[in-house]
């Protein structure tokens, strides 16, 4: 499976953990910042470039409290990133949301439950369904 | 409701209430929850629009994000806040909109942040994710932090802002989602 990760300066060094992690698990990783981005502004936009331009269904944005990754990212037409700090959300939201990012906060979730949260994230499938008036919805959205 | 028309509660003490108008949304999962937040917020002073859904009957997030989102870009209210089983649908609807920053938080820390920061307007979560006491928590958190603009923070906001292309067919028009809304009612989607 092909997953998209970047991230800004706070984001970087877990960032770089959960890169090993996904290629000690054989995922093929798209890193779109080998070097930490400006803000989580420019991480969050290259990884929703990569992702809408290729068609990739899952990617993981790093800066060091998730929620301005998500926030900007999200003002991109056609974009849904999930702002996570526990499992739950993470897996539901891949099935009902169909999220094509997720946002993790460096300063806010620790390595071991990141790995747990990404695990979950890229282990659900998007349900579709009634769900899918929802995502059409978005996407009609700015 | 008229344009920049505050909710006028039956009752508004002066000693508690602030003068802050939150508006509220939600999807058909969470509405008991939504409701004690409306109660909560009340109790602590705050004059609220609830932009729905009322009841539990199964419909769509985007329109209560959309309708919340706005409420704050307009001015009717001071501040939204959203909510659906996680918080990413609603949330992700809300931040869809011109003049907003919706912050989607999972604790407290997050919720200031978004506030001090990021002067977030609206702020999401999720209402089966999280408990009441929580909840009420991040709510009180994010309403009673202030933005504290320095240079590096007012130019991330300014970036955000410029992301979006702004979209005339879709602000403040209540018809937005119709097409969407008849084929769900012609049964175009079904599990």
């Amino acid at each position: 499976m092909k997953v998209v990760i970047g991230s800004d300066k706070d984001g970087f060094v877990l960032k770089e953990k959960v890169k090993h992690y996904l290629k000690e698990h054989d995922y093929e990783v798209f890193d779109v910042t080998p070097e930490p981005a400006v803000d989580f502004v420019e991480s969050s936009l290259k990884v929703t470039r990569k992702v809408l331009e290729n068609g990739i269904e899952k990617a993981i944005m790093f800066d060091e409290y998730g929620v301005g990754s998500a926030m900007a990212s999200n003002k991109v037409k056609g974009m849904i990133t999930a702002n996570l700090n526990e499992e739950r959300t993470a897996h539901m939201t891949a099935m009902h949301n169909g999220a094509k990012a997720i946002a993790l906060g460096s300063g806010i979730v620790g390595e071991k439950l990141a790995y747990s949260i990404v695990q979950h994230y890229l282990d659900a499938k998007y349900a579709g369904g009634r769900h899918q008036i929802r995502l059409n919805m978005l996407e009609e959205m700015i | 409701m008229l344009d920049n028309d505050r909710p006028q509660p039956e009752f508004v003490d002066p000693k508690v209430d602030k003068h802050t108008v939150v508006a509220l949304g939600n999807d058909h999962v969470v509405t008991a929850v939504k409701m004690a937040i409306s109660d909560h917020l009340k109790e602590n002073g705050y004059q609220v629009i609830d932009e729905g859904t009322h009841d539990n009957t199964r419909t769509h997030y985007p329109i209560y994000g959309k309708r919340v989102a706005e409420d704050v870009a307009s001015g009717r209210a001071d501040f939204g806040i959203v909510l659906c089983g996680t918080g990413i649908g609603i949330s992700t609807a809300a931040d869809k909109n011109e003049g907003v920053r919706a912050a989607m938080v999972g604790d407290v820390t997050q919720a200031k942040y978004a506030r001090r920061e990021l002067n977030a307007n609206v702020l999401g979560f999720g209402g089966i994710v999280l408990g009441r006491d929580f909840i009420f928590d991040i709510v009180d958190a994010f309403l009673n932090t202030s933005y504290h603009a320095t240079s590096k923070n007012k130019q991330l906001i300014t970036k955000i802002d410029q992301i979006a292309q702004p979209n005339p067919e879709q602000k403040d028009n209540e018809h937005f989602f119709d097409a969407e809304n008849k084929k769900w009612a012609e049964g175009a989607y079904h599990d």
